[in-house]
């Protein structure tokens, strides 16, 4: 046991940045968009099955917005980039 | 019978003289928006990303929205070509998926200019501005669907 410690110098934290926690892509309802072309997306992008795609396009649908992918923050921002370049509305957050 | 059928991997466009007509008026609607002042066509098409931080906004499209642009105007030009015979035009895989976003666009635009902010102002459109969204719609199910069957 040391008996003079070494001090621990604890850093100072940005409380907005938590590096651990993903970064998530959510996509909005949008009245134009339809549910075919917004399955056909989710498949093409993601390679989620028929089942998966239509879930999360139905909850889209009923419920506003769902999460679609997450992971780290470049990632996010890729996914919605490829989501924006198919017309649908897709942000990120944490 | 649909207007893409799809042959050895590649999708066959066929497109009478009037649909191609039709459709040649969607590559200067696309190119014209947010030229002229505030368009809500060109504000549906750069949705904010971030939606509580206007500085990684900001910092997103700064790096991301050269190449949607340039991407866009990509898939502009192999509509053109899709459009450009009575054919059957031959599109690989890809240039389908790039006729399919410029489908797409198109409804996005003309549905943000007509006020569409929810499903129902659709059935409250006049009869013209209904028969162009219905008719962009019935085309992109059609290449939609066709394209689903590759994946």
């Amino acid at each position: 046991m040391l008996a003079h410690p070494t001090p621990v110098i604890v850093p100072e934290t940005d409380e907005d940045l938590d590096l651990d926690k993903p970064w998530q892509v959510v996509v909005w309802n949008d009245p134009v968009n339809t549910m075919t072309y917004v399955v056909y997306v989710f498949r093409k992008l993601f390679g989620y099955d028929e089942p998966k795609a239509t879930e999360l396009m139905l909850q889209v649908h009923h419920e506003g917005r769902a999460t679609v992918s997450d992971g780290p923050r470049e990632k996010a921002e890729l996914d919605c980039f490829r989501l924006q370049n198919h017309g649908l509305w897709a942000t990120i957050e944490q | 019978m649909s207007h893409f059928t799809t042959v050895n991997g590649n999708v066959e466009v066929r497109l009478g003289p009037e649909e191609r007509l039709f459709l040649g008026d969607v590559l200067p609607l696309l190119a014209g928006i947010g030229s002229q002042g505030s368009d809500p066509a060109a504000d549906r098409l750069k949705v904010p990303v971030y939606l509580d931080d206007p500085e990684a906004n900001e910092e997103w499209w700064r790096l991301m929205g050269s190449e949607l642009d340039a991407g866009r105007r990509s898939d502009r030009a192999v509509f053109e070509k899709a459009i450009s015979s009575e054919g059957p035009v031959t599109l690989t895989n890809a240039e389908a998926d790039a006729v399919l976003r410029v489908l797409n666009e198109a409804r996005l635009a003309l549905g943000a200019r007509f006020g569409i902010d929810v499903e129902e102002d659709h059935d409250e459109l006049p009869e013209d501005s209904r028969q162009v969204l219905d008719y962009l719609g019935w085309i992109q199910e059609e290449l939609t669907l066709e394209l689903m069957r590759a994946l």
